[in-house]
């Protein structure tokens, strides 16, 4: 019994736990929003794209939120704009700009040594989380949190239908750049926990294992954000007696809980995507991306 | 030293044909051609088929076969392959079953495969490094794993020019290819067996990044340079070939990490060509209402 409440006695191991819980309920909100618009291969891109941005902040002393949210928003930009230029799918310009941003960020570690470690931006470092590095984080994610609740509904239309949200006067371009703001600056937060790798699975996870829980949109809202900061909680916590990577773990977690999900709901869900489109679905067209 | 200065022939003798003269650099341009030169065939197919997503999948899910194959002490390239292709066939299986979108299912499964590997490799920790396989060890590659890459990569590339005819039929236009008595199920596999052998192969020799950059920038390239499929699949070959040996001559020239600067040297072709496109179209029709689309490839 005390061994269980043994991890709690270190300021550290406290400090993740809630910094992990933060984080999973911010992903978890967006999560809901991503997996519906068809973004995963964006939130990957974005969560990827910022490593160069961390770096340089370093160089310079500036916050490392700032320096990643500004590469973040930089490669979405250059995502739009030569995507509109080329006339290329999305899903293969993302692909060039994600890997190029990326290694921008590999070449610059190694021109400078030795200032941030490479595995840190990869697989992210919950328990050796500073103080201050979490209160950026609570910043970001209290701030993400604040907009989408102020304005979900003309996110949730978006969502659903763009020309519906244009035709009923939505400005469908600031729609579009505020989401992609919050999934920056979410992928930013989301760094420090996890890593750049794995933050795709704390974006898409909850949304799409809530989407197989619920029908309704306002009921995934619900339950992303409990699945997202109940299982980082969960995943940290084990993690401790494991004795195995955190992030890893809560990823784990989150793919598990996917998986319950899907056959706790698998026959209801098949009935469903057999009236839906007759079992017919193109294989692998991810539609990521579109602006 | 600086570039800018005039540069005479011995000079550039120096900087992009005498590093070669060195073992591990001949090999490293040796073996990074050939698994760009695989890379830049089967990326024209993969954006053709919209997979770029895939082969990021594949690339990421390998972690786990990995470290089980190190345990059991098969060769890396087998676990490697069952675990990256598995990743995707699971994914279609419960594709077809579910209403989740694909992209979304595809993120949810690869990521719980990589995080698995984490968490198998931090559980017993053992000699295989992770950062090698991520970011890959072109300068300091294993026999072992010279000889995995070129059996990997050849298998692919003789599956390709093969059933070269047969794979661009079905990308371009699978019905017709059932129509005429090809087995398109075999077809798709056979396609998805060559992403995986080749993610494989490439991941062994450059790493996981770039792995995942050789399999997407090279078929936009050729989408931009040609609209006939096989010749810009050919010149967008030549290009990711002169990226590798670009690449090592910076990174030999300036002491960095080989696999990003190749990245970083295809990318910038990328964008070179994105702008010599959109100048060769301005000054044909002044500036271009119409913009390109790699629907309008032919298959000639």
């Amino acid at each position: 019994m005390i061994s269980l409440i043994e991890p709690f006695e270190y300021a550290f191991f406290v400090r993740a736990l809630w910094v992990a819980g933060v984080i999973g309920i911010v992903c978890g909100v967006l999560s809901c929003f991503i997996t519906l618009k068809g973004w995963s291969l964006l939130g990957d891109a974005l969560s990827h794209a910022v490593v160069p941005g961390v770096v340089i902040a370093n160089l310079f002393a500036w916050p490392f939120a700032l320096g990643a949210f500004i590469a973040g928003m930089l490669a979405a930009l250059g995502i739009g704009l030569v995507r509109r230029i080329s006339g290329l799918p999305g899903d293969a310009v993302i692909g060039v700009i994600l890997t190029g941003f990326f290694a921008l960020g590999m070449v610059l570690i190694s021109l400078f040594p030795s200032m941030i470690s490479l595995t840190t931006v990869l697989f992210g470092n919950l328990l050796g989380i500073t103080a201050a590095d979490a209160l950026q984080m609570l910043i970001i994610a209290l701030s993400v949190g604040a907009i989408v609740f102020l304005c979900w509904k003309d996110l949730l239309l978006y969502t659903f239908d763009e020309a519906q949200a244009r035709m009923v006067g939505l400005n469908v371009r600031w729609l579009y750049s505020l989401m992609l703001m919050l999934v920056a600056a979410v992928s930013v937060a989301a760094l420090q926990a996890v890593g750049a790798i794995l933050v795709m699975s704390l974006m898409v996870t909850p949304g799409a294992t809530a989407y197989l829980l619920t029908q309704r949109f306002a009921g995934m809202l619900w339950i992303a954000p409990l699945l997202g900061g109940g299982l980082a909680v969960a995943g940290v916590y084990i993690s401790y007696f494991l004795d195995v990577s955190a992030g890893g773990c809560i990823v784990l977690l989150q793919g598990g809980a996917f998986l319950v999900a899907l056959l706790l709901g698998g026959r209801r869900v098949r009935a469903l995507s057999a009236l839906d489109d007759a079992g017919i679905k193109a294989p692998y067209k991810p539609t990521g991306g579109q602006a | 030293m600086s570039l800018f200065t005039y540069l005479p022939a011995s000079r550039l003798w120096q900087l992009f044909i005498e590093p070669f003269s060195i073992d591990f650099m001949w090999q490293a341009l040796w073996l990074g051609s050939f698994t760009a030169v695989v890379c830049a065939l089967l990326s024209s197919f993969v954006i053709r088929q919209g997979w770029s997503l895939l082969g990021d999948a594949v690339s990421h899910a390998v972690l786990p076969g990995i470290i089980l194959a190190h345990w059991l002490a098969i060769p890396l390239l087998v676990g490697a392959l069952i675990s990256g292709l598995g990743c995707i066939m699971l994914t279609g299986f419960i594709d077809a079953r579910t209403r989740v979108k694909s992209d979304a299912l595809l993120g949810v499964s690869y990521t719980t495969f990589l995080a698995l590997g984490l968490v198998l490799m931090s559980l017993y920790p053992s000699s295989v490094h992770f950062t090698h396989v991520l970011l890959g060890n072109l300068l300091g590659i294993t026999t072992e794993a010279r000889h995995q890459l070129l059996m990997a990569g050849g298998i692919a590339l003789l599956c390709l020019i093969l059933r070269f005819r047969d794979l661009k039929l079905f990308c371009f236009d699978p019905r017709h290819a059932r129509a005429i008595g090809l087995n398109v199920v075999l077809l798709r596999y056979l396609l998805l067996a060559c992403l995986g052998l080749t993610t494989v192969a490439a991941l062994q020799a450059v790493g996981l990044v770039q792995a995942i950059a050789m399999l997407v920038a090279p078929g936009c390239i050729a989408a931009l340079v040609s609209r006939h499929f096989t010749r810009g699949m050919l010149l967008s070959a030549v290009i990711a070939v002169l990226s590798v040996w670009w690449g090592l001559v910076i990174a030999f020239a300036v002491d960095i990490a080989p696999g990003g600067c190749i990245v970083l040297v295809q990318a910038l072709f990328f964008l070179l060509i994105l702008g010599g496109v959109m100048f060769k179209r301005s000054l044909r029709k002044g500036i271009s209402q119409r913009t390109f689309h790699s629907a309008d490839v032919t298959m000639s």
